[in-house]
């Protein structure tokens, strides 16, 4: 249980960090005009988002190494619900 | 699309870094607050304001919660089930954003405000529930250390139906309105479910991340979260709520919850106004 908060703390961390400098450098290139900026907003945006998935993912596995296959079960039912949505945003999404 | 213009960008961060703070120093979110200065300020489409303030409950979830982890506050086990719920709602909630008029989003905006408001008024002098130290927490109760007594809380989770329905209604609501939901679950978890509010709200904030990304997920789809704009919000909001929780954590809140009771009320009927136009 304490080594799954940690798992998880870190994973939260790298993924607030990582989009957050991605997000402040984009911004400030995109206030310059500089090439990459639309490119790195982007990268920040999809990590912002990848992050609470990839909190999921790591439970599934934590509680799969403890063979609590109840708590499996139900983090994979919350990454399926994730994963239900990326299907929705492909559906809606008007560029395609 | 709105046009996005550096002008746009820097005042967009400043409201992230108010609504940021005012939600460190209120316990909750900003996204109340900034749905409706982006929609109604500063004319912003509802449903990018909803995408844009989506990106900042994720941002602030995954923050706080990493910071919180190691304590034991979260209850991973109970955040996980009704995460459960709050996803499918949201699910539910991100693609019926899409068929709704901005009318009828914006008219469902002020009903929830004003509930949001009654809510706030009705709890300032709740502060905890009474707790028996020698209970069990079985399954999906919990127990962590608090430094305030210096004792150890121990809890059981009561009315886990219900704890279900309100996730469930708040993940809806969040994807629809881009708030977070937090107002609706955490009131329900420590009044009906024998759930500490500290561990109620700590498990919540944990949850919103996961309830925020499936709404965000379905806007970033249709193009309607603008990344420039969510940048400024994001790095506003950061900014704001790191702020607000190094400077006003022991200041007490309850002016500046009937402050935002009023605040919401007008932002409710404002609202509500607009969505009637």
């Amino acid at each position: 249980m304490i080594r799954l908060e940690r798992t998880i703390g870190i994973v939260l961390r790298v993924g607030v960090v990582a989009s957050s400098i991605s997000l402040a450098v984009g911004v400030i290139l995109a206030f310059l005009n500089a090439p990459g900026a639309q490119l790195l907003l982007h990268v920040g945006v999809v990590t912002l988002l990848a992050t609470p998935v990839a909190r999921v993912i790591a439970s599934i596995a934590d509680y799969a190494g403890e063979r609590d296959w109840t708590f499996v079960a139900l983090t994979a039912i919350v990454l399926v619900e994730l994963l239900g949505s990326v299907a929705a945003a492909l559906v809606f999404n008007r560029r395609l | 699309m709105p046009l996005v213009t550096p002008t746009l960008a820097l005042i967009i961060f400043a409201v992230g870094a108010a609504s940021g703070s005012l939600g460190a120093l209120l316990g909750i979110g900003g996204g109340v607050f900034l749905v409706p200065f982006l929609n109604l300020v500063l004319r912003l489409p509802f449903p990018v304001a909803a995408a844009i303030s989506l990106t900042t409950v994720i941002a602030t979830s995954s923050s706080v919660s990493a910071g919180r982890t190691g304590k034991q506050l979260i209850n991973m086990r109970l955040g996980m089930l009704l995460e459960v719920a709050t996803a499918g709602g949201s699910l539910l909630g991100g693609v019926t954003a899409q068929m709704l008029a901005q009318s009828t989003v914006q008219k469902a905006f002020g009903v929830v405000a004003a509930i949001v408001a009654f809510i706030t008024l009705t709890r300032l002098q709740r502060r905890n529930v009474i707790l028996d130290p020698g209970i069990d927490p079985g399954v999906l109760g919990g127990r962590y250390h608090e430094d305030e007594s210096g004792g150890t809380v121990t809890y059981r989770v009561k009315r886990l139906p219900l704890a279900l329905v309100a996730s469930f209604i708040a993940g809806n609501v969040s994807s629809l309105l881009g708030i977070g939901g937090g107002v609706i679950k955490v009131p329900v978890l420590n009044a009906w479910c024998g759930i500490p509010l500290r561990a109620a709200a700590a498990t919540s904030a944990f949850m919103i991340g996961v309830t925020a990304t499936t709404g965000a997920v379905i806007y970033y789809g249709t193009g309607q979260l603008v990344p420039s704009l969510a940048a400024a919000a994001v790095l506003g909001v950061q900014l704001g709520s790191w702020g607000g929780m190094r400077f006003g954590q022991r200041t007490s809140a309850k002016w500046l919850k009937i402050l935002m009771a009023a605040v919401l009320i007008v932002v409710s009927f404002v609202m509500f106004t607009a969505g009637t136009r």
